[in-house]
């Protein structure tokens, strides 16, 4: 293509991408994954690879429950910041000054007694209302000025399904469309929306199709009552194609496959619905019949790009197994896929098709090893699409497990493995993690930040041209998007698990991120790292912006 | 409990004992992110190489800890594999290897004895279908031994002896507890009284089930009277005869234990 045609052919993509799908945020921070296209990305440039170095604390919060971490992302609407804590806890903050203007404390029961919890990812916000799921099962609404609960409903007996809610819901016109926990359970995903203003429900989509149901045939005998398929994290939407994306968990019983034979349709899929009605578009499974628990529940990033010349709109998703797939996303035909950790032994690839190539299935009753470990080539936390730089910004982690297959059998409202698992030390190089810099769609990596422990920190990218994120021993940190250099470290004295975000009240731009060391995962680093045990938990936000005189 | 005090002084350091902790933690305690395959640490705190007191062990398994993940396991294990798992945890204290053992899965591991649901065949299914969730289940808005989402009358000790009479208890039901609610707004539903304080009103609405609670200001609340028109949603036409027989063997053993 000639320079003057590359022009006008990234002219055309970029303002297809502002009328369809600009992802970027502005002042605001309005949806879980920044805008609902899940780039986590801000248009703001007032911090940039110039300034960063001089980024100070402008205020901390503390959210007062230290167990489980602060896994959340806040999001800033007019000014005011909403977020979620464990156990539920919702606050409203002045964004600017760090004062508290209400806060919301949820009585859980005293026994949860299930594997998801106490952490919460946080909340969702729209038409004077404050939406997020409980430990207990229930979606609640508030009175986004008062913090006053205007409804909530019970989704299900939290004993009987071994499930609940710790993701943020989505918003997509006058519906809270809300996933759910349990894929390590016995018990059968969906995804539910309820109206905002009633709480009443709208249409659920089940994950595993009932007998009669297209998709009913993947499944054998009963196990598609309790075959997993949670939703546990948080879809996006594009509004030019109506059309809801989210990512489907494990099929149950995570690694003992013999009593459901076949692909378990649609664990491991990403699902397109019709946000009005609830009902099927497309799909693309990335992992047919799953007996590793490797998710395709993280994020659904949608972006435009160019796929062998040709201007195409898409949809990213990075599977918990370590290879992030490429589809277009106007119908789930696969465009690519490419790893994200280098340590991967449960498939040797990924064929042109999208189809998993040199299957390594775990026989039942013995000790296999298996890279990644059951934490993933990639852990939850979020990565980051750059318009400005067009490359995405995500981890990696390098780690195998040692896995005991055992036939079990499903029990109401109980943990559904069929087997357990060790950490072990990969066979190349030494166990850790990294942050890395590909191109979205060929997974060509343009640098690398190494670290000695797993990332579980998501990624926020800026038209400042940086890369910020934090790490397990409490550093918050800013990268050059475009070398992977680091440019500014701040010590918060407690591992990062959640997600930073950026913003701007009166002209002034500040980032947030928690910072509270915790979770499923963090309770697993010791079997590798000794020492992460003795981590400080926390459960602070700390806020930073430019001193005055710099801006 | 004192008889279980007893079982535990009595059974120390009895290695078949053990051996069947060993086997019950395994499944029950090892699994995904919980303690770790031999207590190495996971999502729980790591058992092994760490003092613990049978007594405070016992408790703890027994009953869980309130506001944390770790469940009561009284009702999920029997009494006597709560014992053998605190016995199995006990022996971890001395434990100084931080690697476990090369085989995690002891031999003749399978699934934890308590079953979940621990009626005959025919109430087993009743007990299914109840809380059948994607018809709508009965257990959306009724409690039966303590399950389900108990926002009408708990089903407990309801007298039904067979499916006509159940289906005519479903159809004739106009529940005294039922009111009609109107809004400001003019809006208006089926509701069920859940709480009155000062200036709050809390509704149960009924439209569709799930039940949703919703918190009102008492001035948005227009009317609040015996709604006399409600019936339970025609949801019987979705269970067979046969399968509201089930139902109703389930509530006759909820009831009486037969």
């Amino acid at each position: 293509m000639s320079r003057l045609g590359w022009l006008a052919c990234a002219a055309g993509i970029l303002a297809g991408a502002l009328v369809a799908q600009d992802g970027s945020t502005q002042n605001d921070w309005p949806h879980y994954g920044g805008e609902r296209s899940a780039w986590r990305y801000s248009a703001l440039d007032q911090i940039n690879r110039s300034n960063v170095g001089r980024l100070k604390a402008a205020w901390a919060f503390q959210t007062g429950k230290v167990d489980g971490g602060f896994n959340a992302t806040p999001l800033v609407v007019d000014g005011v910041m909403y977020v979620s804590s464990s156990w539920n806890r919702v606050f409203a903050i002045d964004a600017e000054s760090g004062k508290e203007i209400w806060h919301y404390f949820y009585q859980n029961p005293r026994e949860i007694g299930i594997i998801y919890s106490p952490w919460t990812r946080g909340v969702a916000v729209s038409a004077g209302r404050v939406f997020f799921g409980t430990l207990d099962n229930h979606v609640v609404a508030l009175d986004q000025k008062t913090g006053r609960e205007q409804w909530r409903v019970n989704v299900e007996d939290m004993r009987q399904c071994g499930c609940n809610i710790t993701g943020a819901p989505l918003i997509v016109k006058d519906k809270v469309i809300v996933g759910v926990t349990g894929g390590d359970s016995a018990h059968r995903g969906y995804l539910t929306a309820f109206d905002v203003s009633t709480g009443r429900k709208a249409w659920r989509f089940w994950t595993i199709p009932a007998p009669g149901e297209k998709g009913h045939e993947t499944w054998t005998g009963d196990s598609w009552k309790h075959g997993g398929g949670s939703t546990w994290l948080t879809g996006s939407y594009d509004p030019e194609l109506n059309l809801v994306y989210w990512g489907v968990g494990n099929a149950a019983a995570d690694f003992y496959g013999e009593a459901r034979k076949g692909t378990n349709l649609y664990t491991d899929s990403i699902i397109a619905l019709d946000p009005d009605t609830g009902k099927l578009k497309w799909y693309f499974q990335e992992v047919p019949h799953d007996v590793w628990d490797f998710d395709a529940a993280y994020e659904c990033v949608l972006f435009d790009a160019p796929v062998h010349g040709v201007a195409r709109k898409l949809l990213l998703n990075v599977n918990k197994g370590g290879y992030a797939f490429v589809v277009d996303r106007t119908n789930g035909e696969f465009i690519s896929a490419w790893p994200v950790a280098e340590n991967i032994t449960w498939i040797t690839g990924v064929d042109s098709k999208g189809n998993l190539v040199g299957r390594n299935e775990p026989p039942v009753g013995q000790t296999s090893l298996i890279c990644p470990s059951i934490g993933g080539g990639r852990q939850w936390n979020h990565g980051s699409y750059s318009p400005h730089t067009k490359w995405f910004y995500t981890t990696g982690i390098e780690w195998c497990q040692a896995v005991t297959v055992t036939p079990e059998e499903p029990k109401e409202g109980l943990n559904f493995f069929g087997g357990v698992f060790q950490l072990r030390q990969p066979m190349h190089g030494p166990a850790g993690g990294h942050l890395d810099a590909y191109d979205p769609v060929t997974g060509k990596k343009f640098w690398s930040y190494p670290s000695k422990y797993p990332l579980l920190a998501s990624q926020l990218s800026t038209a400042g041209d940086l890369v910020f994120s934090g790490d397990p021993e409490g550093n918050f940190f800013a990268l050059d998007a475009l070398t992977g250099k680091k440019l500014w470290n701040f010590p918060t004295g407690s591992g990062h698990r959640g997600s930073s975000i950026t913003y701007s009240v009166k002209g002034k731009q500040y980032v947030a991120t928690p910072s509270g060391w915790g979770s499923a995962l963090a309770g697993l680093l010791p079997q590798l790292w000794p020492e992460t045990e003795d981590f400080p938990p926390g459960s602070t936000l700390f806020v930073f912006a430019l001193p005055s005189e710099e801006r | 409990m004192i008889a279980l005090a007893l079982l535990l002084a009595q059974s120390a350091l009895d290695p078949s004992v053990i051996a069947r902790g060993e086997r019950i933690f395994a499944q029950s305690c090892s699994v995904g992110y919980c303690h770790g395959v031999a207590g190495a640490a996971g999502r729980g705190p790591r058992l092994r190489g760490r003092s613990f007191s049978k007594d405070y062990l016992l408790n703890v398994t027994r009953d869980g800890i309130p506001s944390s993940a770790m469940p009561a396991w009284k009702g999920r294990l029997k009494d006597d594999e709560i014992r053998a798992v605190v016995e199995y945890v006990a022996s971890l204290s001395s434990a100084t290897d931080p690697a476990p053992p090369a085989n995690p899965m002891p031999p003749g591991v399978g699934p934890a004895s308590m079953p979940s649901f621990g009626g005959p065949p025919q109430a087993a299914r009743g007990h299914a279908l109840f809380f059948d969730p994607p018809r709508n289940h009965c257990g959306a808005c009724h409690a039966v031994g303590g399950r389900g989402i108990a926002v009408g009358p708990d089903l407990t000790a309801l007298p039904v002896k067979s499916p006509t009479e159940l289906t005519s208890l479903i159809h004739a039901t106009r529940s005294r507890h039922v009111l009609n609610a109107k809004l400001a707004n003019g809006e208006e539903f089926p509701a069920l009284l859940a709480e009155q304080n000062g200036n709050h009103v809390r509704l149960y609405d009924l439209t569709l089930p799930p039940p949703v609670l919703r918190a009102l200001a008492r001035r948005d609340v227009v009317s609040l009277v015996e709604n006399q028109t409600w019936r339970h949603e025609d949801f019987v036409k979705d269970y067979s005869v046969a399968e509201l027989q089930d139902i109703v063997v389930y509530l006759r053993w909820a009831a009486t234990g037969q």
